[in-house]
């Protein structure tokens, strides 16, 4: 409990170092966009991939699901898009940059401070916390909501190719479905979940990597503990979130 | 000049630095010697800063580093080059990216002057030609060097450096001694090395400080640590079979 309390407390000065400001924008600019292409643009093609696939299933289990013959046949359409929506993208998306960020950032920033990099940005007065993270939490809470919007586009032609390929719903019901009432309010709510998501992720896997000590066998273990902790929290605060908003 | 008073440390109840008091001088190289473990590598990281000390005081030419705050130890930090144990050269950047980084963060100069700048330092610590190469693909002396330069980019009036020549050999050791020791009176700096290597400290130690178990043992010039009467300073610079067969000779 205590160790959970002194953690807590580091986690808040390191955030307060985190958002100090910069030494040089210019630098941070041009980091922040090798940032952008490393986790952002980097992540698109397994984004696309989970998306796709995940879109295609949920919509032949929805048609599974409903066979009242009562219920026309494009809610399974309607359905589709609000689950992705609502739900799958932003947290399946945050599960999988936690998995491929997180731990990159994680034992990115652990090897710098077992390698004694960051001692020596230190000594060179640069604030080595805001040096290595501010950059990567800004260019992951910019990307993370595009890349959700993403695979939300990408879920629902995931759908619409089952439906056209497969004995599924017929594809003129899907497209209406997909349009049928649509909130565009839900999608601001997804990619604000994705931004929350986002700042987790970095902070965490920052976190964790910034206060290693040890060897190469404490980098890979603390970035395996910044996953873990990181699908923890955004479970959480997916529930948090969606409670708060949508009730 | 780099002056500490009363100086402790510990780790765990565990003294490391032990009520040191010493004067680091400027344009001469300060060795600080000492067995493996003894606090050599703790009491430059709390001269700099990153160690927190327990007590005591650290004055830079009079400026007391122990009371400032972030900012101001930010900006002293500008006028220190470090060079640590393990070289901690940032492993994503080239060899001149890593020596222009400090540039880059702290002058506003265009690229060809941050260029000559770094041309001259490689140049300077005998490096030429390994601009584009990533630092894993340099050897262990060459990465020593490129340190160096990164360290004296921003020429600056501290300079510390934590083992300089271990796992070298002789030669590319002594040159690595006498590099840092021209660099230290031409631009009459403060610089502080440590060693555990006695052949650099005959080569490079106008004033050798002992510390042993954390305390400070014996202050004096290379000459006289030779012809010292001090037991445990004798034991360690006489270590080896050959040296205390030489000496009774
Ligand atoms: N972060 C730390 N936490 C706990 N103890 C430490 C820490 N750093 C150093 N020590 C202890 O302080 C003592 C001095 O270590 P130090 O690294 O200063 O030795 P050294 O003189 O530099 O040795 P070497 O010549 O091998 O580099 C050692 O006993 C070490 O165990
Ligand atoms: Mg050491």
């Amino acid at each position: 409990m205590l160790k959970a309390l002194s953690n807590i407390g580091r986690y808040l000065v390191m955030l307060r170092a985190v958002f100090s400001k910069p030494e040089k924008f210019s630098i941070y600019y041009r980091q922040t966009i090798r940032e952008m292409e490393d986790h952002g643009l980097g992540s698109i093609g397994i984004v696309a991939i989970v998306s796709f696939f995940v879109g295609a299933a949920i919509t032949i289990q929805t048609d599974f699901n409903i066979e009242n013959p009562l219920l026309p046949r494009y809610i399974i359409g309607v359905t589709v898009r609000d689950s992705l929506l609502l739900e799958f993208s932003s947290t399946m998306v945050g599960l999988v940059i936690a998995g491929k960020s997180g731990s990159s950032i994680a034992s990115q920033i652990g090897m710098m401070r077992v390698t004694e990099q960051i001692d020596a940005l230190e000594v060179m007065g640069i604030n080595a916390a805001a040096y290595l993270m501010q950059p990567k939490l800004i260019a992951l809470v910019i990307f993370l909501p595009i890349l959700c919007a993403l695979s939300v586009a990408l879920g629902l032609l995931g759908g619409y190719l089952v439906c056209l390929v497969g004995d599924v719903v017929p594809v003129s019901d899907y497209i209406y479905g997909i349009q049928y009432v649509f909130y565009p309010y839900y999608l601001a709510y997804a990619m604000l979940k994705s931004a929350v998501y986002a700042f987790i992720i970095t902070t965490v896997a920052g976190y964790y990597g910034y206060h290693v000590s040890g060897g190469a066998l404490e980098v890979g273990r603390s970035s395996t503990q910044a996953f873990v902790l990181n699908c923890i929290l955004i479970l959480m605060a997916n529930l948090v979130i969606t409670n708060l908003i949508l009730h | 000049m780099i002056t500490l008073k009363n100086l402790y440390k510990k780790f765990d109840d565990q003294y490391v630095l032990n009520d040191l008091n010493m004067t680091l001088e400027k344009g001469k190289c300060n060795v600080v010697i000492g067995q493996s473990g003894s606090g050599k590598t703790v009491l430059m990281k709390s001269i700099v800063g990153l160690l927190e000390i327990d007590s005591g005081e650290i004055l830079y030419d009079e400026r007391n580093f122990t009371r400032m705050g972030k900012k101001e130890r930010q900006l002293l930090r500008k006028e220190m080059g470090m060079l640590f144990q393990g070289g901690a050269l940032f492993d994503s950047l080239t060899v001149e990216e890593n020596v222009m980084f400090p540039l880059n963060m702290f002058t506003s100069d265009n690229y060809s002057s941050k260029l000559k700048r770094v041309d001259f330092c490689l140049e300077r610590v005998g490096l030429r030609g390994v601009n584009q190469l990533m630092t894993a693909e340099l050897s262990g002396g060459m990465r020593k060097r490129a340190a160096i330069a990164r360290a004296i980019a921003l020429s600056p009036r501290y300079l510390f450096c934590d083992e300089p020549n271990s796992g070298l050999d002789p030669r590319t050791a002594i040159r690595i001694d006498n590099l840092i020791s021209e660099i230290t009176r031409e631009y009459d700096i403060t610089t502080l090395v440590n060693s555990h290597d006695m052949n650099s400290v005959l080569e490079i130690g106008d004033k050798v400080i002992y510390i042993y178990q954390g305390c400070q043992c014996w202050e004096g010039t290379k000459e006289e640590v030779l012809h010292t009467d001090n037991e445990a300073l004798n034991n360690f610079v006489f270590a080896t079979r050959m040296a205390q067969q030489i000496k009774d000779i």
